[in-house]
Order: structure tokens, then sequence, then C-alpha cells
């Protein structure tokens, strides 16, 4: 299984606040492994993945499916076997939010965070077909 | 760098741990087999880069005012075949 079809995310409320590990941390961040994956409900569908270590830097994440109707990140097989991904339900996706002074917020496709909902494992991964999408997708607005 | 010359089917070890292998020549391609332990990633550099950089542009601060989200979806541009073989 390399292809995860992406379903509407679940509330995930329930399980906002707890710690993501993320074994290989961020690209560029590989020291902080552990995050908070916070809601804050006026802001939906945006969520913030908050470092718990080091400068306790925040990333503004967006679950793709909020904006985009196939979005089809092609995951490596070592990425599903690390995360343990039995299913596609498992998989919980979210992209890197940059906001700008000027020009639009982007939102980055070619590297998702990729966060398994049993484990609450996550790993920024490069997908094989990571080619085709931009880091800065132009998020339009309402 | 350290640069040496190897042919397809010859080798690199690196800290006796990681193993750089070339596979074949296509044309101008050089395929490369890599050996690594589970917690040490490889990526292609020019990709890992331009996801590094973005990560670090994305650093905000959490009080900022966020655009409101488009609520009709786009539907993203799909380009090739959607083909999901594992790459040899």
């Amino acid at each position: 299984m390399n292809t995860l079809e992406l379903l509407e995310p679940e509330r995930i409320s329930t399980r906002t606040n707890d710690v993501v590990l993320l074994p290989y941390g961020l690209l560029g961040f590989e020291r902080v492994k552990n995050y908070s994956l916070l809601a804050k409900p006026a802001q939906d569908p945006y969520l913030w993945l908050q470092m718990l270590e080091e400068a306790k830097h925040a990333f503004l994440v967006l679950p793709p499916s909020a904006i985009l109707a196939n979005y089809q990140p092609d995951f490596e097989y070592e990425d599903v076997e690390f995360l343990e991904l039995n299913e596609t339900a498992d998989a919980l996706i979210l992209n890197i939010v940059t906001m700008r002074e000027s020009g639009p917020a982007t939102v980055n496709l070619k590297g998702p965070i990729v966060i398994n909902r049993r484990t609450w494992i996550g790993k920024q991964v490069i997908p094989n077909n990571a080619a085709q999408y931009p880091t800065r997708h132009p998020l339009s607005f309402s | 760098m350290l640069i040496l010359s190897r042919k397809p089917g010859e080798s690199i070890v690196i800290d006796g741990r990681i193993i750089i292998k070339i596979m074949r020549l296509e044309g101008e391609v050089v395929k490369l087999g890599i050996e690594a332990p589970i917690d040490i990633p490889v990526h292609r550099q020019e990709v890992y880069d331009e996801i590094q950089k973005s990560n670090k542009e994305a650093l905000t601060d959490s009080r900022t005012k966020l655009p409101r989200v488009a609520p009709n979806k786009t539907a993203y541009p799909i380009k090739g075949n959607g083909n999901h073989a594992r790459p040899q």
C-alpha cells in the first residue's frame, strides 16, 4: 500500500494536546522530537504543532482535505512501514503553513507530516511523487 | 569533499555502516543503492533542502491572524499516471 486516499479528518479534538513523537524531527529541526498538537476551535481547520523542547516554536498546520479535493502523496514503502500504517484511516496528514508579510499564505504540499492516529508517532515524509507538488501552494481566501 | 571513482557494481562504505553501491548507469543517470541503519534518514539533497527551507520559513508567532480557508476545495492538477509501483 503506497497511496492512502484521504478521508475527511475526524474530529481530533479528543486527541489534541497529546504529545506527538516525531522520531526524526522535522527536516532542518531534527533534534526536536516531541510536539503537542493543539486545536483552538475558533481557528478550525488550522492546528498548531508546538515544540515541547528547545525553543518551543510552533508550526501552523492544516489537514490538506480542508483545502484540496485530491491531494494524493504517494508514501514510500519504508515510511508506511515505519509509521505502521495498516490502513488508510490510520494516517492523519498535516501540511505546514507559512504566513508571510507580503504575499499569500502558502502550504507545503511537498513534505507532509504524517501521524499514525493509533500510536501518535509521526514523520515528515518526502513522498515518491514529491516532484509534482510545491512547497508553496497558495492558500485562497474565502 | 572526498572524490572517488567507482564502476557499476562497486560500493563505498561510510563509518563502517552506511553502504552506497553504484547499481547501474542509465544514460546520464546513476542508479545508487543505499544501505543505512534505520535511524539515519536518506534523501535526495535538492528535495531535502527545499523542504528544510520551507520549514524554517514557516516558524511563526502563534498570535498571527490566520487567513480564512476557502470553503470550496481546489482539485489539485495531477501529473503522471498515479502508478504506485516501487521504484527499482
